[in-house]
């Protein structure tokens, strides 16, 4: 993965589709999830967001590495404005990928919450909508509830990313060039199952209902800059 | 941007808004160092539009003064004097008769000392006003505060509070006061309510549901007929807040619930005294012995001084005029100075789901709000700019309140000049 280093901390991601969806759950569901030093950033108090994001890398859009798929579960969490005013700040707790190195060195840089090897990640271009599954069965569906699709807005994107790696909690900066549709509309977006992949997280019905999605813009692709974790607090 | 100066790049004012600064994690308080930041980069920018001293009263010709100095005369869309009723003569003369005979404030709290006569005058004339036997007011100095005190002492921990997603801040704050659980469902969508009241009916606890007469962002009114039916199945309690309806809805004035005809399955409804009314103030229109508890134990009556007495003689004068034909008048000109300026957007800009006299213009992109906001006062025009998490994602409005008191020119400028926003901005349709 060498080549895609541009300086020392920093590697950058390409990518040929994005889909993230943010639903609003019960506080008291995820808050078991999360490491003491950093709170949820709820959108009332009481109702927090758990989002869930797929990637497709092409081969080549990552170092020597296949095309493979890469499925991410984080908590909203309050930022640390210190370092910048990010769109989000995310708890990042579960990543699984169907590409096993790009596990392992998740793991290794990045201090990622490594779930394990997916056995499928099927995406559809056309509609916007994903499916991924492992052995212990399907974890969700994704679709783009917007009916009707507006501007894919260009502009940088910069987020923070928390993990948790043997008790120690690390922060990443993280920005992202892609052109991208933001929408709040309310429809069905998919079936989220009580799978292993969410950490023991059991959502009801009415909390698979998407606050907000982003999707990239087909047919382009977009870039993530992702610096390297730093030990924080 | 280069590739490896990513992280150096200082983005823009306009790449944020307010949900970014409002909490920051660690011990050194950087969302007020970032916020101030945020707040001197729009001035330097000359394009600072908040907190603009009026020298003028909420008339639909106002005069500013930005924050460098300059002054503006300007079409005023921005404020709720709804009828009218702020500036109106007979309202000022009676709030200074009120003043000259009980002096400038109450100095104590309602239960205790600061209640005035003149209070006791509008809570009858406003229990009166709904009409319905064995009903009583109970004032609160603001619409906020009548929210948190009446939420928080109905409900308790381990109960619920199940808000409309668009609900006013005062109901969430009065929700997170109760220390109830906080549910939420869609705007306006009362089987999703009712797949939320099925599951936690449950547990058997208080349930109050909370709801809107007219919502103060997308101006449509709050699907009551449908709300109040679910509500009643599960044995839950609804609350109205009719801060933007009241005196302005209905056939009477009694607001959204008289439109509906809902105004006796609702248990509890809040009104302002900020808005139609034209002063500032709350209260609460319940079940007589509800207003007795409510009196003694919603903590932000008991713990506040009371209604300011000169105000509540112009709320008073107020009331008087709009249960006359001055109010019927009122009512229906506002009804149709909403719908001309509607007549004249609709198919230009979208205009939402708006059917009353909030309609809001929706631009979409957040970035463009700061520089919209400025764009629109240099054009002559004052109106409210909301953005993500106030309105939807991408959905940021331009929000025009309609009044009773605009002229047929003033609305057809004030659409010339949206149009013209729209083309300059990019959301014409
Ligand atoms: C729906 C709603 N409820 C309550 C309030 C608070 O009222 P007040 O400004 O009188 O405190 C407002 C104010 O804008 C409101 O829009």
């Amino acid at each position: 993965m060498t080549e895609q280093v541009a300086v020392d901390n920093l590697i950058i991601w390409e990518f040929d589709f994005a889909m993230t969806t943010f639903y609003e759950v019960d506080t008291d569901l995820i808050t078991p999830l999360l490491p003491k030093q950093i709170s949820p950033m709820e959108i009332v108090p009481g109702v927090s967001l758990l989002n869930i994001t797929a990637f497709n890398f092409p081969e080549g859009g990552l170092g020597y590495l296949p095309n493979f798929q890469e499925l991410i579960a984080s908590i909203v969490v309050t930022p640390d404005l210190s370092r910048g005013v990010p769109k989000f700040a995310m708890y990042i707790f579960s990543l699984g990928s169907t590409c096993q190195e790009h596990l392992d060195h998740s793991t290794d840089y990045y201090k990622l919450p490594s779930y394990k090897k997916l056995e499928y990640g099927k995406i559809n271009r056309a509609d916007n909508a994903i499916e991924f599954g492992d052995t212990d069965g399907p974890i969700l569906t994704m679709n783009n509830c917007s009916t009707n699709i507006g501007d894919f807005l260009g502009h940088e994107r910069y987020f923070q990313a928390f993990v948790l790696q043997d008790d120690n909690l690390f922060i990443a900066d993280l920005y992202l060039k892609a052109a991208l549709f933001e929408h709040q509309d309310q429809g069905d977006a998919g079936i989220i199952n009580n799978h292993p992949f969410l950490k023991g997280l059991e959502l009801f019905d009415e909390e698979r209902v998407p606050y907000l999605q982003m999707l990239l813009e087909p047919g382009t692709r977009g870039k993530q800059f992702y610096y390297k974790p730093e030990k924080y607090g | 941007m280069s590739e490896q100066k990513s992280k150096e790049k200082k983005p823009s004012y306009t790449e944020f808004t307010l949900d970014m600064f409002s909490r920051s994690s660690g011990k050194n308080h950087a969302e007020i160092k970032q916020f101030n930041q945020w707040r001197e980069d729009v001035i330097s920018a000359d394009k600072y539009t908040f907190e603009t001293p009026h020298l003028t009263p909420q008339t639909p010709e106002i005069v500013v003064r930005r924050i460098h100095g300059d002054e503006h005369r300007l079409f005023n869309f921005s404020s709720y004097n709804y009828l009218g009723y702020a500036n109106h003569p007979e309202v000022i003369n009676a709030a200074k008769d009120a003043l000259d005979k009980f002096g400038l404030g109450a100095t104590g709290s309602p239960l205790l000392n600061g209640t005035f006569d003149i209070h006791k005058q509008l809570e009858h004339a406003l229990t009166e006003f709904f009409g319905q036997e064995g009903y009583g007011i109970s004032l609160f100095s603001s619409g906020y505060g009548a929210n948190i005190g009446v939420v928080s002492s109905y409900i308790h921990k381990g109960d619920y509070v199940v808000l409309d997603h668009s609900s006013h801040a005062s109901l969430i704050d009065g929700a997170v006061m109760s220390q109830g659980t906080l549910k939420l469902f869609r705007h306006n969508d009362a089987e999703f309510l009712e797949r939320i009241l099925k599951r936690i009916a449950k547990d058997n606890r208080r349930i109050l549901v909370c709801v809107e007469g007219v919502y103060s962002t997308d101006g449509d009114y709050g699907n009551l007929k449908d709300i109040v039916t679910v509500t009643k199945k599960y044995g839950a309690s609804i609350l109205v807040d009719e801060a933007h309806s009241l005196l302005v809805a209905g056939a009477s004035g009694q607001g959204a619930v008289e439109k509906f005809d809902v105004l006796g399955d609702v248990d509890l409804l809040i009104g302002t005294f900020s808005k139609s009314f034209g002063g500032v103030g709350g209260c609460l229109y319940a079940k007589q012995e509800l207003i007795n508890y409510m009196n003694y134990y919603a903590r932000s009556r008991m713990f506040s001084c009371a209604l300011d007495p000169a105000v509540t003689g112009g709320i008073l004068k107020a009331l008087e005029l709009a249960t006359g034909p001055d109010g019927y008048a009122k009512r229906k000109r506002i009804v149709e100075n909403a719908d001309h300026l509607r007549s004249l957007l609709i198919n230009k800009v979208d205009i939402g789901t708006s059917q009353s006299w909030v309609i809001p213009i929706i631009f979409g992109d957040e970035r463009k709000s700061i520089p919209l906001a400025d764009y629109l006062m240099r054009k002559g025009y004052d109106f409210s700019i909301m953005m993500f998490p106030a309105v939807k994602k991408n959905k940021s409005i331009i929000r025009a309140f309609v009044t009773s008191e605009h002229t047929k020119e003033q609305l057809e400028g004030c659409a010339e000049a949206l149009i013209d926003a729209s083309k300059e901005y990019d959301f014409a349709l």
